[in-house]
C-alpha cells in the first residue's frame, strides 16, 4: 500500500484485552476499520464497548494484542519506539478533559506540542490560532478559560504539526450544548476545509451527526 | 525547551523557593566552612610566611613541625655560632620564644622578640599606633644585671616580683598587638590587660599580617615562661644571604648545631600536617550536607513526577520521548540547583561577614576556586538527584493515565 492509498488507516483483526486468567476482559475481539483520507469518522458505542481502548490502539498510545494496523501507508510496529515514532508525526489527539498543561499558556501549550514532535513553533501559533478564532486567548492559562476555549486551544495543539490522523476521545463530552455545537462546527469545518482525516469516539447522536460516516460498535467489534 | 521547567518552577514558588533554598544551605556550608577552616589556617601561614627568613632551626627531636611550639628549647648561643661559622652566608640570625597567653578570650601565640630583630617578623607591617617595647632595650640590660649581680650563671632561676617586672624605669611588662586582636578585644593603646598571671602594658598596635597578633620583650618572654631561664628561646629564623640555596644551609646549620632546620618555606606544609585532618572533617560534613540537599532536591521531583502523571502521559501521547521527558526533569532540577547555588554563593557572603562579626580572629576567605567547586558539585548533585525522578516519568503508563479520564 502507498501513500497514495485513498485508506490512511486500515486496522485488521485488532484484539486487545487486560487483566489475567479467569479476570481477563477483552475489550477488542477481532475488530476490523478502515478509515479513508479526508474522512470524518464517528464511531458509537454504549458505555464499555471499548471505543476508548479503540482510540488508544488507533492513536498507538497502547498496542494491541494481535492483528494489523497501517498507517499511512506503512506498517504500524510492534515496538515503542516505532510507534512513538509514527505517533509524533501522524497523529493528533483531543482529550474528553482537554488535558492541557496547566502552568503554560495556550501559545505555549501548542508550542510544547511542536517542540516534542521536533518542530519549531516559530511563526506557526498565532496563525493557527487565528484561524481557530482564539488568538485573544494566547496569553491564558488554562485556568482563565472557560472549557470551551480549553477544547478549542485542545485542538489547536492537536493539528498545529498537520498531522495526517486526527483521534478525538469524547471530545464534546464536558462540555454544555453551546460549546458543543462550537466545537463540533470547529471539527467539522476543519474536516472540509483543510481535509482533515478524523476520527471522533462520541455516544452521543448528535455530535455523530456531523460525520461523514458512523460507525457502531458492540461488544468490542464493529457493527456491519 | 526550557520554558515548562521554567513555569513549573514559577507555578510552585513555594516548594521551588524550599528546594532552591535547600541547595543554597549546602552550597553556603560548602564555602563557609572551607573558607572558614582553610582560610583561619593560611591565614596563619601567610604571616608566618611574611618573616623575612629562610630558614627555622628548632630543638632536635620535637619534630619538624614548627607550628606548635614554644617554651625554652634551643640554646641562645647558637645564634651566634651560627653567625660566626656561617660567615657571609647568613646575613642574620633572629632567636624568638613563643608562647601562648589568652586574649580576646582564646589562646593566642605570642612571640618573644627582640628589639632590633623587630623588622623581620614584622613583615613589613608598620606599628601604627603607640611603639615597639622596651625601644632602648633596658629591661634587657636590667634584667641580665640583675642576674649576673646575684652571680646566678646560665640557667639559674631569679625570683622577681610584679613590681620588679613592671618598673617604670625598665618596664619590661609590654607588649604590641596587631589590629586584628585590638578590633577583636577591644584593647586600645595605653590599655593595661592581664593575662599570663601578670599586667601587660599596650604600647603598640601593628597592622595585622605580621607573624604574630602579640609581640612581648623576649627577654620578658624567658623569664615568665621559661622558668626564668634567660639562655634559651624556642626557635630561630635564619635569613640566608641573597641567592643561596636553603638546602645545603640548612644541612650546614644542622651539622653545625646538632638541630632541626627546615626551611620557612615549609611552614604551610607543617600547618597542613599538623591540621590537615580539620579539612576531611570539614570536607565530609560538607558532602553529608550536600547529599541531604540532594536527596531533598530528589524527593522534591519525585514528587513532582508523581504529581504530573497526567501531564507526562499527555506529553508521551504526543510522541515525547523519555529522554525528552528526562531534559524536562533534568532542566527542573538544573534551574532549582542554579537558583539554589546563586543564592548559597550569596548567602556564603553573607555568613562570612556574620562569622568575622561575631569571631574577628576568624579568617573566612572566599575564594573562585571554592565558588567552582561548589557549583560543580551542585550540579553534578542536581543530574544524579534527577535521574530516578527522570526513569520514573519514562515509565508513566500513558494509557493507564488516559484511561482513567
Amino acid at each position: 500500500m502507498s501513500n497514495d492509498s485513498p485508506n490512511i488507516l486500515v486496522a485488521s483483526d485488532l484484539h486487545k484485552s487486560y487483566g489475567r486468567g479467569p479476570a481477563r476482559n477483552y475489550v477488542l475481539r477481532g475488530l476490523d476499520l478502515t478509515v479513508r483520507r479526508g474522512e470524518f469518522l464517528a464511531v458509537m458505542g454504549p458505555s464499555g464497548c471499548g471505543k476508548s481502548t479503540l482510540l488508544h490502539v488507533l492513536g498507538l498510545i497502547t498496542p494491541p494484542d494481535s492483528g494489523r494496523i497501517v498507517l499511512n501507508g506503512g506498517e504500524v510496529p510492534s515496538a515503542e519506539r516505532g510507534r512513538n515514532l509514527l505517533r509524533r508525526r501522524h497523529i493528533g489527539l483531543v482529550f474528553q478533559r482537554f488535558n492541557l498543561i496547566g502552568v503554560l499558556s495556550a501559545a505555549d501549550n501548542v508550542a510544547i506540542w511542536l517542540r516534542v514532535r521536533g518542530l519549531s513553533p516559530n511563526g506557526r501559533i498565532l496563525p493557527l490560532l487565528e484561524e481557530l478564532g482564539i488568538a485573544h486567548l494566547s496569553d491564558r492559562k488554562p485556568s482563565e478559560m472557560s472549557v470551551g476555549e480549553q477544547q478549542r486551544v485542545a485542538v489547536a495543539r492537536a493539528i498545529a504539526h498537520e498531522p495526517d490522523l486526527l483521534l478525538a476521545d469524547e471530545p464534546t463530552g464536558s462540555l454544555d450544548s453551546a460549546n458543543a455545537a462550537a466545537l463540533l462546527e470547529l471539527l467539522r469545518d476543519l474536516n472540509r476545509r483543510r481535509g482533515q482525516t478524523t476520527v471522533m469516539i462520541t455516544h452521543s447522536p448528535e455530535a455523530a451527526a456531523c460525520a461523514d460516516r458512523v460507525a457502531h460498535m458492540k461488544d468490542g467489534r464493529l457493527l456491519p | 525547551m526550557g520554558w515548562l521547567p521554567l513555569a513549573n518552577i514559577l507555578h510552585h514558588k513555594l516548594r521551588s523557593a524550599l528546594s532552591a533554598l535547600g541547595i543554597g544551605i549546602a552550597v553556603c556550608m560548602l564555602i563557609t566552612l572551607t573558607g572558614l577552616s582553610r582560610g583561619s589556617l593560611f591565614e596563619v601561614a601567610q604571616r608566618w610566611e611574611s618573616v623575612d627568613a629562610d630558614l627555622i632551626v628548632l630543638p632536635r627531636g620535637w619534630g619538624d613541625n614548627a607550628s606548635d611550639k614554644s617554651g625554652s628549647g634551643l640554646p641562645d648561643r647558637y645564634a651566634a655560632k651560627i653567625a660566626a661559622e656561617m660567615g657571609d652566608k647568613v646575613r642574620r640570625v633572629v632567636a624568638v620564644f613563643t608562647w601562648q597567653i589568652k586574649l580576646a578570650g582564646q589562646d593566642q601565640m605570642s612571640v618573644g622578640v627582640d628589639g632590633e630583630a623587630w623588622q623581620t617578623l614584622s613583615g613589613g607591617k608598620r606599628i601604627t599606633q603607640g611603639r615597639l617595647f622596651d625601644p632602648q632595650g633596658k629591661f634587657d640590660r636590667w634584667l641580665r644585671d640583675k642576674l649576673l649581680r646575684g652571680g646566678q650563671g646560665d640557667g639559674q632561676v631569679l625570683e622577681l616580683t610584679e613590681q620588679d617586672l613592671c618598673d617604670p624605669q625598665h618596664n619590661g611588662l609590654e607588649m604590641v598587638i596587631d589590629s586584628r586582636l585590638a578590633s577583636a578585644g577591644g584593647y586600645r593603646l595605653g590599655q593595661t590587660v592581664f593575662t599570663a598571671n601578670h599586667h601587660w602594658q599596650i604600647v603598640g598596635i601593628v597592622q595585622a599580617g605580621a607573624m604574630a597578633r602579640v609581640f612581648l620583650p623576649r627577654a620578658t618572654a624567658q623569664y615568665l615562661f621559661g622558668n626564668g631561664d634567660m639562655t634559651r628561646s624556642t626557635l630561630m629564623f635564619v635569613k640566608l644571604a641573597d641567592g643561596l640555596d636553603p638546602g645545603p644551609a640548612a644541612r650546614a646549620i644542622a651539622k653545625l648545631t646538632g638541630q632541626d632546620v627546615v626551611p620557612l618555606a615549609r611552614y604551610r606544609g607543617m600547618l597542613m600536617e599538623k591540621f590537615g585532618i580539620m579539612f576531611t572533617y570539614v570536607d565530609a560534613v560538607n558532602v553529608v550536607a550536600l547529599v541531604i540537599a540532594f536527596l531533598f532536591i530528589m524527593v522534591t521531583l519525585y514528587t513532582m513526577v508523581l504529581q504530573r502523571t497526567r501531564e507526562i502521559a499527555i506529553l508521551k501521547s504526543a510522541g515525547a520521548s523519555n529522554l525528552f521527558l528526562a531534559r524536562q526533569v533534568a532542566a527542573e532540577s538544573m534551574m532549582l540547583t542554579g537558583l539554589g547555588a546563586a543564592a548559597g554563593v550569596g548567602l556564603s557572603f553573607l555568613a562570612a561577614r556574620a562569622i568575622q562579626a561575631a569571631r574577628p580572629l576568624l579568617t573566612v576567605t572566599i575564594t573562585w576556586k571554592w565558588i567552582a567547586i561548589a557549583f560543580a558539585a551542585a550540579l553534578i548533585g542536581a543530574l544524579a538527584s534527577t535521574i530516578y525522578p527522570a526513569w520514573r516519568a519514562g515509565r508513566v503508563d500513558m494509557a493507564e493515565v488516559l484511561s482513567l479520564e
